[in-house]
């Protein structure tokens, strides 16, 4: 999950890091609160806010009010913004870069920092990467004060007591939060010390169940924030909780593995076809996900046949044949339906499906191309 | 001798009671793969399919000599179920869970990697060296035994690739499934690292996907010391940026993640790439 920032910030507030005086605009009341000028920034999971015009400076009240109004009504990058974050601003000497990671091929934490922080870390990193120092940390052994040191050598700071107190605070909210980024960016220089100017933070879902209250609000939080324009496949996957994306072509398509589900999109693009949507069913889906996930397919209009191809480690079959045949007992052929079956219980299946004028193939080659033909065909 | 495993290894298994580790049992056990014992908390004293099952994996080593172990536990107690494991003793684990939260992987593996046990996965089949022993879930009858070593980091594309190799007359020394990621006990380099070293195993197959930079490290080991034929393919050519396609390593976000740069990275290192499963067979015949 992706906090929005003012989400961000108040944990990195609750730990210690200082952050600008800052509302939520609701009301003009909430402006009084701040001493202006004050910087408005439209609350979105996404970057790049700053190029969509998204973060604006406001001198006075009526103004503040006025951007408000505007921003709520924009979007960035299709997300809505569902709310704006009113910041006094800061004098600004110099920007830094802070983050805290997980390095999935070290299979460790690691630590980054820069002098020149701001938004153009990612040039940065690309063209000046000597200007970004990077330490590894051991999983076990937590955060040395020696890398803390080593980290304010490279960035030039003068005073260490702050940067320190910040980058452990920053390695606890990592650790605490089950996050798989904490960022801070830019970490501002100010004649008043460190503040932090922006945070992204990303917590790991599968982590959830750890932190349950926490996700419940943060979700509640963000539940203007989902992208716009949802279709209603998107929305009936995300309700029976099947894995679906939507693309661009007119081959919808089910698969019961990720790998061969990717493979699957490149095979229907090599046969001169389009895949409408991604829908993978995992591991250990019966009869009933089966179903469930044509539902969900045949309902985005843009699918002319689906495309199904099992091939069952965990899954088996018989029940892939029974999911098949409980959605055409409600929906019929409505779609034609083009159907790869291998695997355990495969027989069982196939013959099931035969019953009602389904022939499975063997050959996933075989059902693709049979698929990419038939959207070809005039209906 | 094939890699991690072989016929004469005493696997034990944790989560054995459960649905998916029951069943799982018996069809390994009908392959051959010597099940010694079993572990599920509170299941104590009861057996699968003939294996004793035991509360502790210390009780199961007072009465067992065990070479290998594969878990079925649940995310939540995954963690505690592979240090249980680590701290018997148990030098190979299979983790073939899904889910685990990456901040208790993190601590499997380095936790194994200060004790010398080693992990696969998670989020993994396992690995099965055909007609001789299967520590996993493959469905065995799509592969065959030979000398071609498979390693892939989707379960299904492994299922996929080895049917068809099997189907043309080429057999596998083991296929292994590192996992979906994005973290990795074993990574495909150590995978191979062992295929190089494996004198039964005569060529290889690495099958990868978009997302991580994984194949990358993979192509650099390829470059410096692999004298086997490697044949590569990568799935997700047509995924679109930024969208997670199933596996939580797949999710196309750096230029390193890109199937072109992987392709690119493996060619050049001297991989034979083929676009699509059914040119496996064809490239291994030639090459």
């Amino acid at each position: 999950m992706r906090l929005l920032e003012f989400q961000a910030k108040r944990l990195l507030s609750r730990y210690g890091i200082p952050i600008p005086k800052s509302v939520l605009v609701r009301s003009p009341d909430d402006l009084r609160k701040l001493s202006f000028p004050v910087v408005l920034k439209g609350q979105v999971p996404v970057g790049g806010r700053g190029k969509a015009g998204a973060i604006r400076l406001a001198a006075q009240p009526e103004e503040a009010m006025a951007i408000t109004a505007e921003l709520l009504n924009s979007s960035v990058k299709g997300y809505p913004v569902s709310a704006v974050l009113a910041e006094e601003q800061v004098e600004v000497k110099q920007e830094l870069y802070l983050a805290v990671l997980i390095d999935h091929l070290v299979g460790q934490p690691l630590i980054m920092a820069s002098a020149t922080g701001g938004v153009d870390i990612e040039e940065t990193a690309r063209k000046s990467p000597e200007k970004i120092v990077t330490k590894h940390l051991n999983h076990f052994a937590g955060l040395p004060d020696y890398v803390v040191r080593h980290l304010a050598k490279h960035t030039g700071l003068k005073k260490l007591e702050d940067f320190r107190r910040i980058v452990n605070q920053v390695y606890q909210i990592f650790r605490n939060y089950d996050a798989t980024l904490v960022e801070v960016n830019p970490l501002a220089l100010t004649p008043n010390g460190l503040v932090a100017l922006d945070a992204k933070i990303l917590l790991d879902d599968k982590a959830a169940y750890r932190h349950q209250d926490l996700f419940a609000r943060l979700q509640e939080e963000q539940k203007g924030s989902a992208k716009s324009g949802k279709t209603s496949a998107e929305q009936l996957a995300a309700e029976k909780g099947v894995t679906y994306v939507t693309l661009n072509g007119n081959v919808g398509m089910i698969s019961d593995g990720a790998g061969t589900g990717m493979l699957t999109l490149d095979l229907i693009q090599d046969a001169g076809g389009r895949a409408a949507n991604f829908c993978e069913l995992g591991g250990l889906a019966g009869a009933e996900s089966m179903r469930q996930a044509l539902e969900v397919v045949q309902a985005n209009p843009r699918a002319k046949v689906i495309l199904i191809g099992l091939i069952g480690g965990l899954t088996r079959m018989d029940e892939m044949a029974d999911g098949i045949i409980s959605y055409l007992e409600q929906h019929g052929k409505s779609r034609p339906l083009a159907v790869r079956m291998c695997g355990t219980k495969e027989e069982i299946g196939k013959a099931k499906l035969h019953m009602v004028g389904i022939e499975a193939v063997d050959d996933l080659e075989t059902a693709v191309n049979t698929a990419v033909k038939l959207v070809r065909e005039p209906s | 001798m094939t890699i991690l495993i072989d016929r004469n290894s005493r696997v034990l298994i944790q989560g054995i009671t459960g649905a998916v580790g029951s069943f799982q049992t018996r069809v390994m056990k009908d392959y051959g793969t010597r099940i010694v014992a079993g572990v599920t908390p509170g299941k104590g004293g009861t057996e699968v399919y003939g294996v004793p099952v035991y509360n502790f994996v210390e009780e199961a080593l007072q009465e067992h000599e065990v070479d290998a172990a594969i878990s079925f536990v649940p995310a939540r107690f995954a963690k505690d179920a592979a240090l249980e494991c680590i701290d018997g003793g148990i030098r190979f684990l299979v983790v073939t869970t899904e889910g685990i939260p990456d901040q208790d992987v993190m601590t499997i593996i380095n936790y194994a990697a200060s004790k010398e046990s080693i992990i696969l996965g998670p989020d993994t089949p396992g690995l099965i060296s055909p007609g001789k022993c299967k520590l996993g879930v493959h469905p065995d009858r799509m592969f065959a035994k030979g000398r071609v070593g498979v390693l892939s980091r989707s379960g299904s594309l492994s299922y996929e690739v080895g049917r068809l190799l099997t189907e043309s007359g080429i057999g596998q020394s083991t296929v292994v499934g590192i996992g979906g990621g994005p973290l990795w006990g074993l990574s495909q380099r150590a995978i191979l690292k062992m295929f190089h070293d494996d004198p039964e195993t005569e060529a290889v197959v690495l099958l990868g996907e978009v997302g991580g930079a994984t194949e990358q490290e993979a192509a650099a080991y390829i470059e410096k010391y692999m004298t086997k034929p490697v044949v590569s393919l990568i799935v997700g050519r047509t995924a679109p940026r930024g969208a997670q396609m199933g596996h939580a390593g797949a999710i196309i976000e750096g230029e390193e993640g890109t199937a072109e740069s992987k392709i690119q990275a493996l060619r050049s290192a001297g991989c034979l790439i083929a676009q699509s499963p059914s040119e496996i067979p064809t490239i291994i015949k030639k090459g």
